[in-house]
């Protein structure tokens, strides 16, 4: 047998310590980039504040958050509930203070692109990368690609508001009118159920954000598309003209009167008290109308989701970030990563919170608890084929340009055609600065 | 340094700091291409900002939008609210209670007024909507060409007993004599109110409309309660139109030199008024 020589065993005694040692830092260590194979550790620390929205999904995290204690028993995650309208100030605030006052952030999709560029969030691709069992992939693509800015991931999604078209499942049968298909079928249906007592459909015209949000639908219905493949936007198209025609006749023969400055709020009620027979809104709006003791009151039960006709919807998201300036992102991981978990997921839509990942919604256990099978197939189906209002930076001031002017034809202030030649040139001159 | 000299600093101390400050700050942005989410780009750009505002179509249009809803709410409050304080001050009895009653609104929030009549005048869901409609009437509040003039009705709803409080305590500190005088000679009632009472209310009610007008102009919770600017730009406000530059679009440069040419455009008016006062006072 050759001799090995003193040195090379050194030497090899050596390399193996390393090894050895690198293996034990990384399993402790929630930031080593290994292959998704660290379980973070137990004894992670830390007080994470964070700002959320006031809205069920919100009290959903916050009734799991002693599970995630049961778990972590160290980090204290401190959940402010505010309203939607208050949430963007205060966290750019926190982004920019040497003292952050919030440690972890749930950022609205169109608000993504401005804060990855100005380098407000923390990158999460290592993160993701090196967690045991996480499974992005799982969530779904759509929700992914909002994350992501310039090849970075800086979000991990939270929960979807995806739209779809909810409506009266008796109110349909009684007049013999079959789920719409097409946006034709739907401004016919629409019509057909306009009576004096109740308008076929609650739309939501305001001017800015809801005109948009709402339109966005009749395009992709129309066959059209917000960006061209050349990335600019597109809207004085055919198909733009002929969804935005559909709208404004829609919105003169079967939405309720006097109704040009209404938005969720006005849709939901008017909806919930039997006042319109359809709305185009969130998908998890759906779960709240049939609920027992909810806003419906006795006509829960009575309504349906579908999958916008044509089958393609605007997608909206909120997801988990982590600020650039946070003191305690390890703690903030630990977190995030939980929450959104497989197991978080499931316990988290089981309790009513609208779903991010695609393996939850034909999870049985899931779905017997939460708002049934036939709804998670739906959200699924519009999840497979949805697409935000904007990507880029400056997505605010492109979805208001658009929003204003949409809303001017929509009023009778413009045409159709000047109103979306001007919407056009004012988002890609926006997108562009 | 004279006494009176020492009495001042508090105040400046006071001035500099919370006025000061941010005015030289922000006329500082304004020299500058600042957005919040790009500041390492942030570089001097001396008046250009300025340029853009002056040449922008849409400042213009808020100015006509909120110079509208000044003039229509201001004159509608000061003679509403004259009517009501000469009425109150010949109340005799529950004069407390109807004054507590008629001054509530305005200690109302001005976003939640916005909110309410948001549902109060929502077709399907508000009160007032149902009751035009048992007599036949149906107008819709928030459509093109009437937006405006709803929010001045809601303005003065809630900002006319502001105009009463002025008024009646104008009305009460004036002397009686002249109105005795006026009384013993056979005045009537509308001479003595168009001969006695409006002159030597005058100064009372320039300061009203001063004060009242100053505040209309910075109207913004009803905007961003009720249509967000819509029908178009209908009820673009000149706040609501800032707001939305500097903090919503993060455009902060931007927002700072609409809000120097506002404050420029303001302090001239405010000047030209003080100076016919003086000149008129002088002449009379």
């Amino acid at each position: 047998m050759r001799k090995i020589g003193a040195r090379k065993l050194v030497t090899a005694m050596i390399a193996v310590g390393i090894l050895v040692l690198a293996s034990a830092c990384s399993s402790s260590s929630p930031n080593a980039s290994t292959a998704g194979n660290t379980e973070i550790s137990a004894d992670t620390a830390g007080t994470v504040r964070v700002l959320m929205e006031g809205v069920p999904d919100t009290d959903i995290v916050k009734g799991l958050l002693a599970e995630f204690n049961a778990k972590y028993p160290k980090i204290d995650v401190q959940i402010e509930p505010i309203a939607y309208d208050q949430i963007r100030d205060k966290i750019v605030a926190s982004f920019q203070a040497t003292d952050p006052t919030y440690d972890m952030a749930i950022i609205d999709n169109p608000w993504m692109g401005d804060f990855a560029k100005a380098g407000f969030l923390k990158p999460l691709d290592d993160l993701i990368a090196s967690t045991a069992n996480y499974d992005y992939n799982d969530f779904s693509a759509p929700l992914r690609a909002i994350g992501e800015v310039d090849g970075k991931t800086y979000g991990v999604p939270f929960y979807n508001y995806g739209l779809g078209l909810i409506y009266r499942t008796d109110l349909l049968s009684a007049a013999g009118i079959a789920e719409p298909t097409t946006l034709d079928a739907l401004a016919a249906a629409a019509k057909s159920l306009n009576s004096a007592a109740r308008a076929g459909i609650a739309m939501q015209p305001q001017r800015g954000y809801k005109a948009f949000e709402e339109w966005g639908n009749y395009l992709f219905a129309a066959g059209g598309s917000i960006y061209g493949s050349d990335g600019l936007v597109h809207l004085n198209t055919p198909e733009a003209k002929k969804a935005l025609n559909t709208y404004i006749a829609m919105y003169k023969s079967s939405a309720p009167k006097n109704s040009l400055n209404w938005a969720f709020d006005e849709a939901l009620r008017s909806v919930s008290s039997d006042k319109s027979a359809m709305m185009v809104s969130y998908n998890w709006m759906l779960p709240t109308l049939n609920k027992k003791d909810g806003p419906a009151g006795a006509l829960a039960g009575k309504f349906k989701l579908a999958t916008m006709p044509g089958g393609k919807q605007v997608l909206g998201s909120w997801d988990w970030a982590i600020p650039a300036n946070s003191k305690v992102s390890d703690a903030a991981w630990a977190f995030i990563s939980w929450i959104t978990s497989k197991e978080g997921e499931a316990a988290r839509v089981s309790a009513g919170g609208a779903p991010a990942r695609t393996g939850v919604l034909t999870d049985p256990a899931v779905s017997n608890t939460g708002g049934g099978a036939e709804y998670y197939a739906t959200v699924g189906k519009i999840l497979s084929n949805a697409e935000p209002l904007c990507k880029g930076a400056n997505c605010d001031e492109m979805i208001n340009a658009v929003g204003t002017e949409l809303n001017a034809a929509i009023a009778g202030l413009k045409s159709v055609d000047s109103a979306l030649a001007a919407a056009e040139e004012q988002a890609n001159k926006i997108q562009s600065e | 340094m004279s006494f009176r000299a020492r009495m001042m600093i508090p105040l400046l101390v006071v001035f500099v700091a919370a006025i000061g400050y941010p005015l030289i700050s922000s006329f500082v942005l304004s020299l500058t291409n600042y957005r919040i989410t790009r500041r390492d780009e942030t570089k001097f750009v001396a008046f250009a900002q300025y340029q853009d505002v002056l040449q922008d179509h849409a400042y213009w249009s808020a100015l006509a939008v909120t110079g509208t809803f000044i003039v229509f709410a201001v004159v509608l409050e000061l003679s509403i609210g004259l009517m009501i304080a000469l009425a109150l001050q010949n109340q005799r009895r529950f004069r407390d209670f109807s004054r507590s009653f008629l001054l509530s609104p305005m200690f109302v929030t001005p976003i939640a007024v916005g909110l309410m009549f948001r549902f109060l005048l929502n077709q399907q869901l508000g009160a007032i909507p149902a009751i035009l409609e048992k007599v036949g009437i149906t107008y819709d509040f928030f459509g093109p060409g009437r937006a405006i003039y709803s929010m001045v009705v809601i303005d003065v709803w809630q900002w006319t007993p502001f105009m009463v409080l002025l008024l009646l305590a104008g009305l009460e500190s004036l002397s009686k004599q002249p109105f005795e005088a006026a009384k013993v000679d056979g005045a009537s009632p509308f001479y003595t109110f168009r001969r006695v009472t409006v002159p030597m209310l005058a100064p009372i009610l320039t300061v009203a409309v001063l004060i009242r007008s100053l505040d209309a102009s910075k109207v913004f919770e009803y905007v961003y309660a009720i249509t967000r600017g819509g029908p178009g730009t209908e009820t673009q406000t000149i706040q609501y139109f800032t707001y939305q530059t500097g903090i919503q679009f993060f455009r902060l440069g931007k927002a700072s030199a609409m809000s120097y040419l506002l404050l420029i455009m303001v302090i001239s008016l405010v000047i030209l008024l003080f100076k016919r006062i003086e000149k008129a006072r002088l002449v009379s």
